[in-house]
C-alpha cells in the first residue's frame, strides 16, 4: 500500500498551542493499524505537493499570520481544489481563521484569507479561554481546550462542527462552535483535539485513505485511555 | 502616615496568618496594597543604597534569584528577596514590609526580586529597577500570559520609559536579545550567552517559537543550535544577528546529573555547577551577568559563590521519601520539560518516573503544552512510568501516544504515594515531575513524611 502522505501547513510559524498533536495522532493511529504515512512540512515560500492526501494547519501568533496569510494567498486554489475533490482537511484556531474570508486583527488590520470557509472572524478584547465541550451530530460529544480573541461568524451557508455545550465557541454569542465544508473541518479545538476524539481522527484518516485511491477498512482500536481521557477532562472546570 | 498603616498591617496579617499556619506570602501584601495603593513605590524608594535587581523571563526565574542571592551572601552585601517565588506584586510588597521598620526603612543594601513576566511593567515602573535582567521567553501558560510577541512588546515599551536602568540580555534567545536593539534612549544593555555545546539533544524540539527576525520576519540562520530557539544565529538580510555576549559560557561538560562545568570567557575562569544542564548554565550566567552589571565584584567571588549554591525549592531538589532518594523537577511548558527529558531522563534511564500534571489555575488551565514536549524521546527509557494530577489521564494518554506503554495512572495524591512505593525499594532512585500546585503538594507530604521518620528515629 502506497503511503498515506499528511502535509503540515506552516508549522514553524503555526503551531504554538500544542497542536503538534494532532499530527502524532494521525500517524500513530495510522501505524497502530499497519498504515504507512508520512509527513511533509511545507512553510511560506515552499508548494504544497500533489499528492497529499490530508492537510493540517495550526494556530499561531498574530504576527506570524500576517505572513502566512500572504503566503496562502498563493497556495489558495490549490488548497480550494483539494478539498473540492474530497481531500479532508483539519484547521485549528488561527489556520481555521486564515481559510475563512478574512481576519481583521487588532494589531496588524485585516489579513485576506482564502475564502474555503464560510466565515468571517474580527480580533475582540476579551480572549475566550478555557475547557470546552460542543455536541456534534456527526461526531458526538467533542472536547478540546480554547483560546482565542478572534470571534467568528458564519456568511452564507455553512454547517457548524457542532453546538457549545460549554465553552465559546465560535463568539461569545452563538453558541455554535466551528465548521464542516466537504471533508474540511474549522475548530477552535485544541487540547490536542484530535488524541481526544479519535472519531475525528479517524474520520479523516477514512478520507485520506479513499483520498490516496486505495481502500482499507480501519480497524477499531481499543481506546480505552481516550475514553478515561475525555471523561476526567469532562470534570474539570 | 497611610503607608505606616499598610506596614502596620501586613506585619499583623503575617503574624495571623503564622498563627494559623496558613503562611499564605501574598495576603500581607494584598492587605497593605488596599490601604496604601502606592505601597511598593514607597517601600523601595529610599531604600536598598546598592540597587534593586528584577529577575524576569519564562524559565529560571527563582533558580537565577537564589544564584544571585548565594552570591550576595557569600560576599557579605545584605539583601532583601522575594525567596518563596512570590512573584507577582503583592509578593513583593510582603517580601519589604516584613523586613521594614514601622516607617518603611529597610536596612538591607540590595533588593532582589523575581518578576512574572505579565506584572514586569507594572512592578518596573512602581520602583524603577537598577537592573533587568530577562533570561528567555519561550511559550508558557498561553491561557495565562498571551503570546510571546505581545509580552515582548509589553517590556520594550516598559524600557523605552525607564531612564536609568541597565539591562542584562541572554543574547542567545533572538526575542529578548532583540529588546536591547535600537533603543531610543542612551541604555547600558550587558549581554550573556552559551558559546558551544555538545552534550546529549533531543529528537524531537518543538518549542522554537522566536526563529524569525523581529525586524524583518525572515526566517534566522543559525550556526548553532543548543535548545528551542536558543543559539547562535544572525538574520539573513536585515542588520539583526546575535549580539557578541559580554559574558560568554564555553567548555560546557557534564557531569552525569550531578553537576555540569565550564568557563566564562576564559579557561581559567571555571566555574562548577551542582545543578546540571545548559539551561542551569543559562541560569548561572544571567546571574553572573547582572551582578557584574550592578556591583562592584570580582569574577571569582561570584564564581565561588555560584559553586556553593544548591538547587532552589522544587526546582532540582533532591528530597527523602521513605529510604528513595526523590530529585523534584518542576515543569511547567515544553521548553521547560524538554530541558529536564534532555538532562536527566535521558542520561538515567533506569529510575523510576513520576508525572503529576495538574490544571489549577497556577499550573496553567490548558494542557495541550504536554503535546508540544519531546516526550517520544523516551522511546528508549527502559522503567515504568506512573502519573498523577488532575489530569493524570492526559498524561497517560499522551505517553501512549509517544509509544509508551507501561504506564500508571492515578489521580489521587494518596494512591499515588502507595503506588510509588509500591514500585520501588528502599535505595531506589526516583525522578518526580510535577506541575507547579502538584509541586508544592507532594512536596511538603515528602518532607512531612521524612520529619516524622526523623523524629521516629530519634
Amino acid at each position: 500500500m502506497k503511503p498515506i502522505k499528511i502535509v503540515h501547513l506552516y508549522p514553524e510559524r503555526m503551531s504554538i498551542y500544542g497542536d503538534y498533536g494532532n499530527i502524532i495522532a494521525l500517524r500513530q493511529r495510522m501505524s497502530w493499524r499497519g498504515i504507512k504515512n508520512s509527513v511533509e512540512n511545507i512553510e511560506v515560500g515552499s508548494k504544497i505537493p500533489p499528492d497529499a492526501d490530508l492537510i493540517f494547519i495550526g494556530g499561531g501568533q498574530d504576527k506570524g499570520q500576517v505572513i502566512v496569510s500572504e503566503d496562502l494567498a498563493l497556495k489558495a486554489e490549490q488548497i480550494k481544489q483539494f478539498v473540492e475533490s474530497g481531500g479532508p482537511l483539519l484547521a485549528v484556531c488561527g489556520g481555521y481563521q486564515l481559510l475563512g474570508e478574512y481576519f481583521i486583527s487588532n494589531d496588524y488590520g485585516q489579513l485576506n484569507g482564502i475564502g474555503l470557509f464560510n466565515v468571517v472572524s474580527k480580533a475582540t478584547n476579551d480572549r475566550m479561554i478555557g475547557n470546552i465541550v460542543v455536541q456534534s451530530d456527526r461526531f458526538g460529544k467533542l472536547i478540546g481546550f480554547e483560546n482565542h480573541s478572534g470571534s467568528t461568524e458564519y456568511i452564507g451557508r455553512a454547517q457548524p462542527l457542532g453546538r457549545v455545550v460549554k465553552g465559546f465557541g465560535n463568539n461569545p454569542t452563538d453558541k455554535l462552535e466551528g465548521i464542516i465544508y466537504k471533508n474540511a473541518i474549522g475548530t477552535y479545538l485544541h487540547g490536542s483535539f484530535l488524541p481526544k476524539n479519535p472519531k475525528v481522527c479517524d474520520w479523516l484518516i477514512a478520507k485520506a485513505i479513499a483520498k490516496s485511491g486505495q481502500s482499507v477498512k480501519l480497524k477499531p482500536l481499543g481506546d480505552s485511555l481516550e475514553k478515561r481521557a475525555r471523561n476526567s477532562s469532562l470534570g474539570r472546570p | 502616615m497611610r503607608s505606616l498603616f499598610a506596614i502596620l498591617a501586613a506585619k499583623t496579617a503575617f503574624r495571623i496568618n503564622r498563627l494559623t499556619g496558613t503562611g499564605g506570602t501574598s495576603l500581607p501584601g494584598m492587605v497593605a496594597q488596599k490601604i496604601d495603593k502606592d505601597i511598593l513605590k514607597k517601600l523601595v524608594k529610599n531604600n536598598f543604597p546598592r540597587g534593586v535587581i528584577v529577575v524576569t523571563g519564562t524559565n529560571g526565574k527563582t533558580t537565577t534569584t537564589k544564584l544571585i542571592a548565594d552570591i550576595l551572601e557569600a560576599n557579605g552585601i545584605s539583601y532583601v528577596y522575594n525567596r518563596t517565588g512570590s512573584n507577582m506584586e503583592r509578593g513583593l510588597i510582603t517580601s519589604v514590609a516584613l523586613e521594614s521598620n514601622i516607617v518603611g526603612k529597610v536596612s538591607a543594601e540590595v533588593g532582589l526580586f523575581e518578576v512574572d513576566e505579565a506584572y514586569l511593567p507594572r512592578v518596573c515602573r512602581a520602583i524603577q529597577p537598577n537592573v533587568i535582567l530577562v533570561s528567555n521567553l519561550f511559550r508558557d501558560q498561553l491561557d495565562r500570559f498571551g503570546e510571546l510577541d505581545k509580552i515582548a512588546r509589553s517590556f520594550r515599551n516598559l524600557i523605552e520609559e525607564l531612564d536609568s536602568t541597565q539591562l542584562v540580555l541572554n543574547a542567545d534567545d533572538p526575542l529578548v536579545a532583540s529588546l536591547g536593539y535600537e533603543l531610543e534612549n542612551e541604555k547600558k544593555v550587558t549581554y550573556f550567552g552559551v558559546g558551544d555545546y555538545s552534550g546529549p539533544k533531543l529528537q524531537h524540539d518543538r518549542t522554537a517559537d522566536s526563529i524569525f527576525d523581529p525586524f524583518t520576519q525572515e526566517k534566522l540562520y543559525y550556526t548553532q543550535h543548543y535548545f528551542s530557539h536558543l543559539g547562535k544565529y544572525r538574520g539573513k538580510s536585515g542588520a539583526f544577528r546575535r549580539p557578541k555576549p559580554d559574558y560568554q559560557a564555553n567548555n560546557l561538560k557534564q557531569n552525569g546529573i550531578e553537576s555540569i562545568q565550564f568557563n566564562i570567557n576564559s579557561a581559567s575562569n571555571l566555574v562548577e555547577l551542582k545543578i546540571p544542564g545548559i539551561f542551569n548554565v543559562y541560569n548561572a550566567m544571567g546571574a553572573f551577568a547582572a551582578v557584574k552589571a550592578s556591583l562592584n565584584l570580582e569574577d571569582d567571588q561570584i564564581t565561588k559563590a555560584i559553586a556553593g549554591s544548591a538547587a532552589a525549592f522544587g526546582r532540582s531538589e533532591v528530597l527523602n521519601y521513605n529510604g528513595r532518594e526523590a530529585l523534584i523537577l518542576l515543569i511547567k511548558n515544553p521548553t521547560g520539560l524538554n530541558q529536564i527529558i534532555q538532562t536527566y531522563l535521558l542520561t538515567e534511564k533506569d529510575r523510576l518516573l513520576v508525572f503529576i500534571v495538574n490544571d489549577n489555575y497556577a499550573d496553567g488551565r490548558d494542557i495541550s503544552w504536554l503535546w508540544d514536549s519531546a516526550l517520544e524521546d523516551l522511546v528508549h527509557y527502559k522503567g515504568k512510568i506512573l502519573v498523577g494530577g488532575s489530569r493524570a489521564d492526559d498524561m497517560a494518554l499522551r505517553l501512549k501516544y509517544a509509544g509508551k506503554v507501561d504506564v500508571l495512572a492515578e489521580s489521587n495524591e494518596a494512591e499515588l504515594l502507595k503506588l510509588i512505593l509500591k514500585h520501588s525499594s528502599k535505595r531506589s532512585k526516583l525522578f518526580i515531575l510535577p506541575t507547579y500546585t502538584a509541586m508544592l503538594s507532594i512536596r511538603s507530604q515528602i518532607v512531612a513524611g521524612d520529619e516524622l521518620q526523623k523524629e521516629y528515629w530519634q
